[in-house]
């Protein structure tokens, strides 16, 4: 029996019938149904359960503000709890479950709740289960939590893809009711550049729902002219499933787009995209949500917002019920009796809070009571009937309530802006300083009658345009016929002796609010933590205003005076993997590869990611199974023949002009100015508070030509730091920069071979002897039969060693072509674990000595810091605390038992002293296991460390556990007198 | 004589693929050279261009274009210019400064980008997935340069004619570069 409460007219399209399931049952809709109209239309009232209590709960609303019909979605890994059956457009083989219940929907074994719902008033977890004191992390928080919670998540990956977008226009139209279409119609015809959104699959609003007239033409009619006038503007784009849903800084607006969640499935197109919409101006007409009244036992199924109630019957053609009442202290609310009225549904009554005259005419048969109020609803799975304070019971299936119209101020205060009270209509509409370029229109403002909505959202697009310079067109406002929109506030029932609830989601009664305020939470921040009202997916939309009131009157002041909480984003549900976008698994983050990724690749190299670079970490051989046995060969090879390292991630930048020399002068604290031509040096530079910046080696190509090298963690960094000295200190300089570290591909060729090696495949008019070439030379050579190269004689491994230079495009090839020469030489590849054993060995500071708190003196670098001309950095690495007499220094450190192992982070205790932080002398920076050595070595940083050689301290790890005594050394464990280097 | 010879590679190794209504390629054998006018030089680099290359040093944010090589100039910043010419083999810096003398300080810069093309009537669309820019032609009509950011990844976008934009990002992300573009191609079309 499908669709028994399916009436005639609305706007599906019964020509395309859709199945669709519901709780295993399978049911019928139309083409144009949301799963709401759909179920309603099917017969069914009750689709969920409350979320603390455990109470039968029906469709509330007919929009996103639906704090009630939450179901899941879709099964297995696309199961997605909590989604609002008001917006979730009906598809052919959409599945949808009630959530919240153990056992059947109807027999829900968590109503127990309900029956001690005394117990479960607003904060009860703070005052309940207090002892015995163990059991609550062992029982009663798993007990809570489990019964906590609406739906619940698949547990596995979401297999959906998601995807991110940037806009930009003129003007953004948020909402596509009368007000918006009439804003969008102005701009448009103006020429701006317009983006309209909806959050509808329909655009239109609740022209598409009432029953009122535009231009003569319903309002759906006019509302699908104006979408078709809109349609055909080159310089219009209209997008529905579009929720904007937060306004952020400089009036950029975020929104998300539902692109494939109404079919069956994406298709491998992305689910939903997540929008940032850079627009210079916004006009928000983002309508009106209906509030409630509360009163006794007022949320049961049945019990539904009154312009809900008549979208559902004029939009939909489903009736909510067959015999409807109306609750309302307003005019609007009228509008429901006699719309259904005029459909053939039976009315019951319309209670009207207000005295006076009926401010229409009256449904024929309808019971009306002016200055009415309902106490008490009865019906276990829906409302029957309904109780007035004087004892009169009414039946009612359906019971229309009407606590008048609440503007969407929401985004208009996501920019701190508070909205401001209008007693006139009795609400807040928005006030204060709204986001950058946000003006808003129609009942978003608190026009509340359709023919000021459609004036107001004409008068504003046309404001809007003319500031930005477009000539509004002559074009008139479309016109409605007048309607009346009187109201008096009415939040609750005071007569009503049961719970009557305000909050629907999190099962908050005026009890609730009457009790927090009762033990002292005065801000409305506060309630709102306390009694957990306003939380969850509908953001308290229904709820907000009517608990305010209540609080309001607890505290004797007055609604305004009470405000509002902060409205943040997003203003409806967005889903993390949306704001993930792209961004997962391997595509959280690009990657860089070096030129020779894919030759490493090939020989089984283990990467380490060094910021966005993969580089080589050891190059495993077959036999052997762990990395220091891979790292012990590389090194060891090295040292004794010839090794080769991918070292194009290291920074590189090009500076030239004719004051380089002196900006690098200026820039490194040690002298550059009078570099040779051929020459490198090694490079400190400092920070501006005279701490270690980074370090590098600069090489002069020609008098006003220098490439830079800095540490592939700085690159960046050392670049910005250059741009504005360049650009802000120094602008009389000539000098100019660019990054050439993705131009070049470079290769360290170190061991005492790497002459020899690159004797084979550098030109032979280029003379590499140690003569001609000698260490710290540099120069442009050509390799392997012209291909320009660039060679320095530089040496991080503390080996006779040299760095080899090719555009990139080659550096493929000349790996390759490397390692076949080095064949004869046994030549190894190594990574950064052998090229950070090598550096220690040698006594080279790295990252881990330069990280932010050392000073060159610290490095034993100090007489580095050139006195003779000013530099960065160069004043202030003077100060006092720089330059202590026990200052750190840093040194070589070996175990005193050559089988232990050190520690790096590990600190120096002097012997006989107590390990801890007064007598704490410094810290081991970096270890390794040298294998030319046999043992452990560590650099670190200890007070007056150069006058301790041969000291044995402590070196204690409190974090990890373990002390072990350590030997002060030099710093320079192999050839300390640099014979290698320059053989 | 080296008995070794090198081989060169490309990016992306000549990638191209058409999508519905966008079609995405990789560019190669153009040289980029960079151009910096020393400062109080402007006058003298300007001649320079305009005696060889028949162009003006734009604006940054603005291209020319040259029958010269089909060379395009880019403004890419206050001082800076790239000159972007067919040429496929090695110091692409030697065509250069034989036009310019040493008029500017020259840097090659041909094997730091990957160069795509995007066109088509979809490109825009398929563009708006990464590009944070406005690319619309009453914004940034023909001819219009910007650095930009594409997925983190730095970005030169060039508006070479209607519906085909010229991107360049950086040679050691070229493949997730390349993704980036892709993926907005297979999203939207």
């Amino acid at each position: 029996m499908n669709q028994i409460n399916r009436i005639d007219g609305g706007l599906i399209n019964r020509s395309n019938k859709l199945n669709f399931n519901f709780n295993g049952q399978s049911l019928e809709g139309y083409e144009g149904d949301t799963l709401a109209s759909a179920l309603l239309a099917n017969g069914h009232r009750m689709v969920g359960r409350s979320f603390k209590y455990h109470r039968p709960r029906g469709i509330f609303s007919a929009g996103s503000e639906e704090p009630n019909a939450l179901v899941q979605l879709r099964t297995g890994a696309y199961q997605e709890p909590n989604t609002r059956a008001t917006v979730t457009e009906l598809f052919h083989g959409l599945e949808a479950t009630s959530q919240n219940h153990r056992g059947s929907l109807k027999y829900d074994l968590m109503a127990v709740n309900d029956l001690f719902s005394s117990f479960l008033s607003a904060g009860f977890y703070y005052k309940t289960f207090m002892w015995p004191k163990a059991f609550w992390e062992k029982f009663y928080e798993p007990v809570i939590r489990a019964a906590a919670g609406l739906g619940r998540l698949s547990g596995e990956d979401d297999p959906d893809i998601y995807d991110k977008g940037f806009l930009h226009c003129d003007v953004l139209v948020v909402g596509a009711g009368a007000a918006g279409l009439s804003a969008a119609l102005s701009a448009g015809r103006a020429g701006a550049r317009v983006i309209v959104m909806d959050e509808d699959f329909c655009m239109g609003g609740r022209l598409n729902v009432e029953t009122l007239s535009v231009d003569d033409k319903s309002g759906s009619e006019w509302a699908t002219q104006a979408l078709a006038e809109l349609s055909a503007m080159g310089n219009v784009r209209l997008m529905t499933r579009t929720t904007a849903y937060g306004a952020y800084d400089h009036g950029i607006v975020g929104a998300l787009e539902r692109v494939t969640d109404h079919l069956i499935s994406s298709e491998k197109k992305p689910r939903q995209i997540l929008w940032r919409v850079y627009t210079k101006r916004t006009i928000l007409c983002a309508g009106a949500t209906e509030r409630p009244i509360a009163f006794g036992n007022n949320d049961r199924p049945g019990v539904m917002l009154a312009g809900a109630v008549r979208a559902y019957v004029n939009r939909w053609g489903a009736l909510p019920g067959k015999r409807v009442a109306v609750f309302t202290n307003n005019d609007d609310g009228w509008r429901t009796a006699t719309d259904l009225a005029a459909k053939g549904v039976e009315i019951t009554a319309v209670i009207d809070s207000r005295d006076g005259q009926p401010p229409v005419d009256v449904p024929k048969g309808a019971a009306i009571v002016m200055g009415g109020r309902i106490v008490d609803t009865k019906g276990r799975h829906g409302i029957r009937s309904f109780t007035l304070s004087n004892g009169q019971q009414i039946p009612a299936d359906c019971l229309a309530v009407s606590g008048g119209w609440s503007p969407n101020v929401q985004l208009t205060c996501h920019q701190r802006g508070r909205p401001t009270w209008r007693e006139d209509i009795a609400a807040f509409v928005p006030g204060g300083e709204l986001p950058q370029g946000m003006s808003v229109a129609g009942a978003a403002s608190g026009n509340l009658s359709l023919s000021s909505v459609l004036l107001n959202g004409h008068d504003i697009g046309n404001s809007v345009v003319s500031d930005l310079g477009f000539t509004p067109s002559k074009v008139k406002s479309s016109s409605s016929e007048e309607e009346t929109t009187g109201i008096s506030a009415f939040w609750h029932v005071r007569e009503s002796k049961v719970r009557a609830w305000l909050d629907l989601q999190n099962d908050v009664t005026v009890k609730d609010v009457k009790l927090s305020h009762q033990e002292g939470f005065r801000s409305v921040e506060h309630l709102k933590r306390y009694t957990t009202l306003g939380m969850a997916t509908d953001q308290g939309k229904t709820a907000n205003i009517p608990a305010l009131a209540v609080m309001a009157e607890c505290t004797g002041k007055s609604l305004p005076e009470t405000g509002t909480t902060i409205f943040r984003p997003p203003y409806t549900p967005v889903a993390i993997g949306a704001l993930a976008g792209r961004a997962r698994g391997k595509d959280f983050r690009p990657s860089r590869l070096s030129p020779s990724h894919s030759w490493a690749e090939e020989q089984g190299a283990v990467f380490v990611e060094a910021d966005m670079w993969y580089r080589a970490q050891w190059f495993p051989r077959t036999g052997e199974t762990h990395w220091r046995q891979s790292v012990d060969r590389e090194v060891t090879q090295t040292r004794a023949s010839v090794g080769v390292c991918d070292v194009t991630t290291l920074g590189k930048i090009d500076v030239q002009g004719r004051d380089a020399a002196e900006f690098l002068n200026k820039v490194y604290a040690n002298a550059f100015a009078k570099l040779p031509v051929g020459k490198v040096r090694y490079g400190i530079m400092l920070r501006e508070d005279g701490i270690m910046m980074d370090d590098g080696t600069s090489a002069r190509f020609a008098e006003n030509h220098f490439v830079m090298t800095t540490t592939t963690a700085n690159a960046v960094s050392v670049f910005r730091h250059m741009e504005f000295c360049r650009q802000c200190l120094w602008p009389e300089m000539d000098v100019h920069l660019i990054s050439s570290t993705e131009q070049y591909a470079q290769f360290a060729v170190a061991g005492p071979n790497a002459r020899k090696l690159l004797q084979k495949v550098v030109d032979s008019d280029h003379d590499i002897s140690n003569e001609a070439f000698p260490f710290m030379a540099c120069g442009e050579i050509t390799i392997c039969g012209g291909v320009p190269a660039r060679l320095f004689r530089i040496s991080f491994s503390g080996e006779l060693a040299y760095e080899i230079a090719v555009p990139t495009r080659y550096g493929d090839s000349l790996v390759r072509t490397l390692m076949a020469a080095g064949e004869e030489f046994d030549v190894t590849p190594y990574g950064t674990e052998s090229l950070g054993v090598m550096r220690i060995e040698k006594g080279h500071a790295a990252g881990n000595e330069l990280n932010g708190q050392t000073t060159a003196r610290d490095l034993g670098m100090g007489r580095m810091v050139s006195k003779k001309k000013d530099s960065i950095g160069n004043t202030l690495s003077e100060r006092d605390g720089l330059n202590l007499e026990n200052g750190l220094s840093l040194v070589g450190f070996r175990p005193v038992n050559r089988s232990e192992e050190l520690k790096a982070g590990s600190h120096f205790i002097t012997k006989g002293n107590t390990a801890n932080m007064a007598n704490d002398e410094g810290w081991m920076s970096s270890v390794a296991f040298s294998p030319n050595l046999g043992h452990s070595i560590g650099l670190g940083f200890i007070k007056r460390g150069s006058e301790r050689m041969g000291e044995v301290v402590l070196a204690t790890d409190p974090i990890r556990g373990g002390e072990m005594d350590v030997e002060i050394v030099s710093a320079h464990f192999i050839d300390p007198e640099g014979e290698r280097l320059r053989g | 004589m080296a008995k070794f010879t090198l081989t060169a590679n490309t990016p992306l190794g000549g990638f191209s693929h058409d999508f519905k209504g966008v079609s995405i390629s990789e560019v190669n054998g153009r040289s980029i050279v960079s151009l910096a006018t020393p400062l109080g030089g402007k006058e003298a680099v300007s001649k320079a261009l305009a005696k060889t290359y028949k162009l003006e040093i734009p604006e940054p944010g603005k291209s020319t274009v040259s029958s010269l090589d089909n060379a395009v100039l880019m403004g890419m910043a206050q001082d800076q210019t790239f000159l972007v010419f067919d040429h496929t083999e090695d110091k692409p810096i030697d065509v250069v400064s034989k036009h310019l003398k040493d008029t500017a300080f020259l840097t090659d810069q041909s094997d730091s980008y990957v160069m795509l093309r995007v066109s088509g009537e979809n490109s825009r669309s398929v563009l708006e997935r990464i590009c944070p820019i406005d690319l619309h032609p009453s914004v940034f009509p023909e001819g219009s340069v910007s650095r930009t950011i594409m997925e983190h990844l730095g970005t030169v976008i060039v508006h070479e004619k209607a519906n085909t934009f010229l991107l360049m990002s950086a040679r050691s992300s070229a493949k997730s570069f390349l993704e980036a573009v892709e993926v907005s191609a297979l999203n939207t079309v």
